[in-house]
């Protein structure tokens, strides 16, 4: 069975520099897959190669089973794409800017699906009619999550989801991934976060120098240790 | 498709930005085709007046004269080349070059042109008409329409992100861009439409007009799409759009006329005027055979008339305005050559820049353009000539003055069959 997102071998060369090199790994239906690294190592460069906005130097993307370069469109129709930081529309409301998002992507949902998709994200609803502009970081996250789950994509890549969000924000949206890959969605997280990524992930890939040097299973329905990753991850940091 | 523009147009609809430039170019519209049909109306209503006028001028002129010459002498003729119905649009050369005049049928040449220098203040500045807007105005409106379609969504950080969500480019910066164009042309021409409903233009000038319009707008969109490709910051991406607009609005029209008026020597018309007003002030201190020897070449038929008995006779006075109009007549072909061929040489640069297209297209349908004006020109030479043509069979052979014969004295027509200059 073809994995829905498969990294072979893939190389990045960006500016003359090795941006990824030889990373390979395959991320299971309903599964939760990090990349852990520091800056530069390469991890949103990973997820825009998915996304068909940087062309593999060398190795391969796919997504379930079909080479990303071969067709952009399809890959980018399967999956949803939470950037760092999103940024939505400012001068729209949340209303709005989903719906203008939702039409982008070509679904539509009616008003009562939206409003679904923000409580579970927690969104107040006296905020929903209000334009983004007025918006803490973390609502303008809400927000742009509350989208990625109204797409109803099978996939969807995750670049720094938490940042900017508050403890306990950061814990109701893992509570929501996890729920997403319960569901079946196949998800691909790049964060810095080493205690996210334990709380939420199946498996964590270690990203260094756009290497994957390390990987790490939650087996036995037990978180991966986090004092275990960390130590991981400093170490590596400081090599 | 249709979904990707109605949701494109609801986004414009919320671009407070957007709005501002649109808004701008329908009351720059709104102001370039009123100032255009004041114009028009203003040039009308002097046309109507001085048409009133002129017959009644004539009439009183006449009344008092006792022979041919003095009949000729002292009957003044308006002739004018009226505003089309599309004139409103593109002043054009009616802001440079004569319109109208009073002709007397005195040597030709000197009446013609001793109006040139009139107007020599638009001849620099310009005008703001629908054709101005169109050509330099609309393309600046659709620069900052466009320029940073891309690059103010990078440097927000949702480039990525609205691509991704829209699958390709072409589903999200097609229709929004087009949506942007559209709205600009639609906004730029309802006033000029409405208009041309008020002034009676055809259907057919108001569709090429339009369609002028949008195939220049449809230029400066591809211009702008390959300069918005670069990845680079919003404020780099506008100066470099306002330098190609600088490039192929303005310099290069200035420095391509510059290079065919150089290429092209023009007689000034006051050249012409000078040498024709020379040759008839000579003409008094000549022996008279100098002046009707090679009159009588012009018109054999009246060669048994030329013979000049008395110290003044109007059919001597007459023929050396001829010969007036004779001896300016190379400079004023040279004249006319020269501006025809800057007006061909301009249609063929104008190929490289937008702006003067879309002037020129705007000019030609207004009637408005150096080949109308020409035209017209001609139209005033045709007509002088039909006043010879009315005087001298009676004048010459000296037939008893006969005011009755006075009701047939040409009209003018200010719109002749074809206004084609020849050559």
């Amino acid at each position: 069975m073809t994995s829905p997102l498969e990294a072979r071998s893939l190389s990045l060369i960006r500016e003359g520099n090795d941006v990824l090199d030889g990373v390979s790994f395959t991320v299971a239906q309903g599964e939760i897959f990090a990349l852990l690294g520091g800056n530069g190592a390469g991890k949103s460069s990973t997820l825009l190669t998915f996304l068909g906005f940087l062309e593999p130097s060398d190795g391969d993307v796919l997504v379930h089973g079909e080479n990303v370069g071969s067709d952009i469109a399809a890959a980018r129709s399967a999956i949803a794409y939470l950037p760092e930081a999103a940024s939505l529309y400012g001068h729209m409301t949340a209303y709005e800017n989903l719906d203008y998002f939702l039409d982008l992507a070509g679904k539509s949902a009616g008003r009562s699906d939206i409003d679904a998709a923000l409580d579970r994200v927690a969104l107040p609803d006296e905020a929903r009619t209000r334009r983004l502009q007025s918006y803490s970081k973390g609502m303008r996250q809400k927000t742009a999550i509350a989208l990625a789950l109204l797409r109803e994509t099978p996939i969807l890549l995750l670049d720094e989801p938490t940042s900017g969000l508050d403890p306990v924000a950061i814990d109701e949206f893992h509570d929501l991934v996890t729920a997403l890959a319960k569901g079946g969605q196949t998800i691909l997280m790049v964060t810095h976060d080493v205690y996210g990524a334990c709380q939420v992930a199946d498996r964590i890939g270690l990203l260094r120098g756009g290497q994957l040097v390390g990987s790490f299973t939650a087996e036995n329905g037990e978180r991966i240790d986090t004092e275990t990753v960390h130590a991981a991850f400093a170490q590596r940091q400081s090599a | 498709m249709l979904s990707n523009l109605a949701r494109e147009t609801r986004f414009l609809a919320k671009d407070r930005g957007a709005l501002f430039w649109l808004a701008l170019a329908l009351t720059l519209s709104v102001i370039a085709v009123s100032f255009g049909v004041a114009e028009v109306r203003e040039q009308r209503s002097t046309i109507a007046t001085l048409t009133k006028e002129d017959a009644a001028d004539r009439q009183n002129a006449l009344k008092t004269q006792e022979d041919w010459g003095g009949a000729a002498y002292y009957a003044l003729h308006f002739t004018y080349a009226p505003p089309s119905d599309f004139a409103f649009a593109a002043m054009g050369q009616r802001d440079s070059s004569p319109w109208k005049h009073r002709i007397k049928m005195l040597a030709l040449e000197g009446q013609i042109h001793e109006a040139d220098t009139r107007n020599a203040d638009f001849g620099l500045v310009g005008r703001f008409d629908f054709a101005f807007l169109a050509a330099c105005v609309a393309p600046l409106l659709l620069i900052l329409l466009l320029y940073d379609l891309r690059a103010s969504e990078r440097t927000a950080r949702r480039h990525d992100l609205l691509v991704a969500t829209a699958g390709s480019s072409s589903r999200l910066w097609f229709p929004r861009a087009f949506v942007r164009v559209a709205a600009l042309a639609l906004l730029l021409l309802i006033p000029l439409w409405i208009a041309a409903i008020m002034q009676g233009t055809s259907f057919v000038i108001t569709a090429q007009a339009s369609m002028i319009l949008v195939g220049a707008l449809l230029v400066w969109w591809v211009i702008t799409e390959l300069i918005s490709r670069i990845d680079a910051l919003p404020s780099i991406l506008l100066t470099s759009m306002i330098g190609v607009w600088l490039a192929l609005a303005i310099l290069m029209p200035a420095i391509s006329k510059a290079a065919i008026d150089a290429n092209n020597p023009v007689p000034d018309g006051g050249e012409i005027l000078l040498l024709q007003r020379e040759t008839v002030n000579d003409a008094w201190d000549l022996p008279k055979d100098d002046t009707m020897l090679p009159f009588a070449a012009l018109y054999p038929e009246l060669s048994d008339h030329v013979q000049i008995d008395e110290g003044f006779e109007w059919k001597w006075y007459y023929a050396f305005q001829q010969m007036g109009d004779e001896k300016a007549s190379p400079l004023s072909q040279q004249y006319r050559g020269a501006r025809l061929a800057r007006d061909r040489q301009a249609g063929l640069v104008s190929y490289l820049s937008p702006a003067s297209f879309v002037e020129r297209g705007f000019e030609r349908l207004a009637g408005t353009d150096a080949a109308s004006m020409i035209a017209y020109e001609d139209n005033v030479r045709n007509f002088h000539a039909g006043l010879r043509a009315f005087h001298y069979p009676l004048m010459f052979p000296e037939v008893p003055y006969d005011a009755a014969l006075l009701n047939d004295l040409p009209i003018y027509d200010p719109n002749p069959s074809s206004h084609d200059p020849s050559p």
